[in-house]
């Protein structure tokens, strides 16, 4: 059956009353849950199992994709008015989500999240579509040291997330480090920093350190920032239309992220969350006009929402024609597959067509809605804007508790949580950033385990990293963009003393 | 139907009421006579949703409430953290309440073995073992090894040439059953290669040829094997298993190698459960075992059946600990 045919077999699914009543409902729920600042596509997925027991496979699988996709769609409000990552691949979209919404312009910034979100999302479903089967042997190229090299051209972006000093940039990302050592070692079973504390052998949830250096952290500065309590309702708001140039300005990164969105997707381990940071600096690198990011930048929403969007999508690349999840929620969403008896993998497509295709077509229908949905939705939502500054921080607090609590119904966590408020409030105060401690935390646990990995493999030997093409070729990646900057700075520098 | 629907409804706002904490009363049923279950029933799964030990939880659960052979609602509550640790440490606190129970397999062994939990399988009342699973080792469709003596040649020769992965840390499930059977067939246990990938890279791995063999449960080979990416060297089970292609792979027996591993999955109470609670859930699995309903599940994941009571579960259980230990001392693991 080729893809054509395939695809038509799949509208058959989704455009059925049936297909179409199941998208409805899991992108609404996804899109709730996923605003909700903490509560994830994990949880929401997790709860959804035992609801689905019994119904026909085609249309709940259909219902838990839209709940992750809509989830992924939705994280992106509580980031931009509250700072606080309503789920974890909407992370970077706070870093200029929340000062636009600051500057009064919540409800453009919410737009320009739903339209890339939708883009990203579009273009995904496409790519997936046309090349799922071929782009399993992509998931599979690459190797521990393929990803200890992705993961190194990741983390020298480090010095691009820093605002002012670099000192403290990089002060900041070890500290990332450091924290992500703690727990078991997977490759030895060691245990690191846990001071014997059960709580602490599985090391912390992404959620905990993003909920407490973002959004505790936040609340902190507001309880201390008296004053500016109220904006008048319309500067909350701003306008939600976009002008021509704004659309013009966001149309290259929507349309570059989606593509770099959907690769890392594709690729088992790395996910929304590593997509979305590298987006936000890919364009940051390119931009003509760095200075402005971090301070409510189009571009710097456009990409990293583009790019989670599309690399959900990149995700069921492995699930569907390799049945390897590559993400927590993937994995989750493997669970519900077998409990449904469908099992993913590479011969999915040819055993139950309607299963593989209808996802894929529900997808199409499901980013339309959830454009549809979260549209008129705006002005409602950036109400939460003129809710009460203590009503509206006790319930930060409360989402930021409960989210975490859900993630492994350990009260310990929420102890963390607030440790890493008090930490995100400290690195506030004295000005470190918090973005690169993110990056290294995200990148640092997998940049560690492939390098070992690959030390074993080779038997110590460091050749193992630049004797095949693909991790040699990221590593040179990584070392031109850490090089040509600082020459053209130097240059830069010469030329402005040689005029001078 | 509508109990597993009550049930997540209870997942729900437990969720949506997260800080109000639980207050479970244990009631204690009757003393020495016979027992009943007089409240929701407890079934803790250490892990979070959709693994193993969520599954087989979930789905003991439903059969439970849908053939009616309990009664009284069961309730799947995750408890994640510690490779189980966490969810061991939270039913340790309920001593000799017989309304919570917990899903447990082999991990409840080696996790406290390599030190990571204060509480292990004996710190437990043992009620029944429902299901049997075995591991497999497979390498790329291409290899060059056809059977484990092939590989296991090459390892006598040059133990460095050859790495091996899986998703537990060192120590754990996918390491020791392939240190067991490769001991057993005379490679030296202390140079075996083992590299752990927690990421769902594993597969990727042997796909694309970074290590060379997977050791793994035979239930995440089936796929792969009919899309031909990989094949099996051999299969820990005793006997051949039943099933499509699982009846293809040859056990490590087979190979003239004279030792097996078993993925048992069963349950267990808190310390010091009421024999007569023992005694009525004992009975209970066992009629679940041998329902045509419970039948259905184990041929939709591909389990086997292997129903012990709570006498010969502790038995086999000792013995399992003793050579595990061995072992673990052996390749300098062991604590």
């Amino acid at each position: 059956m080729d893809a054509f045919q395939g695809l038509l077999t799949g509208f058959q699914v989704a455009l059925s009353l049936e297909g179409i009543l199941f998208v409805l409902i899991g992108v609404i729920v996804g899109t709730l849950i996923g605003m909700m600042p903490g509560l994830g596509p994990i949880s929401a997925i997790a709860i959804m199992i035992p609801i689905t027991y019994g119904m026909d496979p085609a249309p709940a699988l259909v219902m838990m994709a839209g709940v992750y996709y809509g989830a992924v769609f939705g994280g992106s409000t509580s980031s931009i008015l509250l700072n606080a990552p309503g789920i974890s691949g909407t992370v970077a979209t706070s870093f200029d989500g929340y000062p636009m919404a600051q500057n009064g312009q919540a409800g453009k910034a919410l737009a320009i999240a739903a339209i890339a979100s939708f883009v990203g999302g579009t273009v995904s479903v496409v790519l997936l579509m046309l090349l799922a089967p071929a782009l399993s042997s992509v998931a599979i190229s690459f190797g521990p040291p393929a990803y200890f090299a992705l993961m190194f051209m990741g983390l020298t972006a480090i010095s691009s997330l820093s605002e002012g000093s670099t000192i403290k940039a990089m002060i900041a990302a070890v500290a990332g480090f450091m924290v992500v050592t703690i727990g078991i070692d997977p490759q030895t079973g060691t245990q690191r920093f846990t001071f014997g504390n059960v709580n602490l052998f599985d090391g912390f949830d992404f959620l905990i350190i993003a909920l407490g250096l973002f959004a505790v952290a936040e609340v902190c500065i507001l309880v201390l920032n008296r004053k500016n309590r109220s904006l008048s309702d319309d500067q909350k708001l701003g306008s939600l239309r976009l002008s021509k140039q704004d659309l013009k300005e966001m149309s290259g990164p929507v349309t570059r992220q989606s593509f770099v969105g959907f690769m890392l997707g594709v690729l088992p381990g790395a996910g929304a969350t590593i997509a979305s940071f590298i987006s936000y600096i890919f364009e940051k690198r390119i931009a003509k006009n760095p200075e402005e990011f971090g301070k409510g930048s189009i571009k710097g929403i456009a990409a990293p929402e583009s790019s989670n969007n599309a690399a959900t999508s990149g995700a069921f690349v492995p699930l569907l024609s390799l049945g390897i999840p590559g993400s927590g929620t993937t994995a989750v969403m493997l669970g519900a597959f077998l409990v449904l008896g469908v099992q993913p993998g590479p011969l999915l497509m040819s055993d139950r067509p309607e299963i593989f295709w209808g996802i894929i077509a529900s997808m199409y229908l499901g980013n339309i809605f959830l454009l549809i949905l979260n549209l008129p939705l705006i002005p409602y939502l950036a109400k939460i804007l003129s809710i009460p500054r203590p009503l509206l921080i006790s319930l930060v607090i409360m989402f930021s508790l409960i989210g975490v609590y859900s993630i492994s119904f350990n009260v310990f966590d929420l102890y963390m949580l607030l440790v890493f408020g008090a930490l995100g409030f400290a690195m506030r105060i004295f000005s470190f950033p918090a973005p690169p401690f993110i990056l290294a935390f995200i990148l640092g646990g997998m940049m560690e385990q492939a390098f070992r990995q690959s030390m074993t493999i080779s038997n110590g030997s460091l050749s193992i990293f630049v004797d095949t093409p693909l991790p040699l070729s990221l590593l040179l990646i990584s070392l031109l963009s850490l090089v040509i900057p600082a020459f053209l700075k130097w240059r830069g520098n010469r030329l402005a003393a040689k005029q001078r | 139907m509508k109990k597993t629907v009550f049930a997540s409804m209870i997942t729900v706002s437990a969720l949506a009421f997260a800080g109000c904490g639980s207050d479970d009363t244990a009631s204690t049923g009757g003393e020495g006579g016979s027992f009943e279950p007089s409240q929701t029933i407890e079934m803790v799964a250490p892990a979070g949703s959709g693994g193993g030990w969520d599954t087989t939880a979930r789905e003991v659960a439903r059969v439970f409430g849908e053939t009616g052979i309990i009664d009284e609602n069961m309730t799947v509550i995750n408890r994640e953290g510690g490779g189980g640790a966490i969810g061991w440490a939270y039913v340790h606190g309920k001593e000799g309440d017989p309304h919570s129970m917990f899903v447990a397999s082999p991990p409840l062994m080696f996790v406290p073995l390599n030190g990571q939990s204060e509480y292990g399988h004996e710190d437990f009342t043992p009620i029944a073992n429902m299901i049997a699973d075995y591991g497999a080792f497979a390498v790329r469709e291409d290899s060059e090894f056809e059977d484990l003596n092939d590989l296991f040649d090459q390892m006598k020769d040059d133990p460095q040439s050859i790495t091996v992965i899986g998703t537990s840390a060192p120590g754990s499930m996918d390491h020791m059953q392939f240190v067991r059977i490769a001991k057993a067939a005379g490679v030296d246990p202390t140079q075996i290669k083992y590299v752990s990938d927690q990421e769902g890279g594993a597969l990727t791995a042997v796909l694309n040829g970074s290590v060379d063999v997977f050791s793994t449960g035979v239930g995440e080979t089936i796929e792969q094997v009919r899309a031909g990416n990989i094949k099996v060297l051999g299969v820990t089970a005793e006997e051949r298993m039943e099933g499509e292609v699982l009846s293809d792979f040859p056990t490590a027996i087979e190979q003239g190698i004279d030792e097996s591993f078993v993925n048992w999955r069963g349950f267990f109470g808190p310390p010091n459960m009421d024999q007569a609670a023992v005694d009525y859930y004992e009975a209970k699995f066992q009629e679940l075992s041998e329902s045509d309903e419970f039948a259905e599940v184990r041929k939709k994941y591909g389990w086997n059946e292997m129903y012990m009571n709570s006498e010969e579960y502790s038995e086999f259980l000792e013995t399992e600990k003793e050579e595990i230990a061995t072992l673990l001392e052996e390749i300098g693991l062991g604590q």
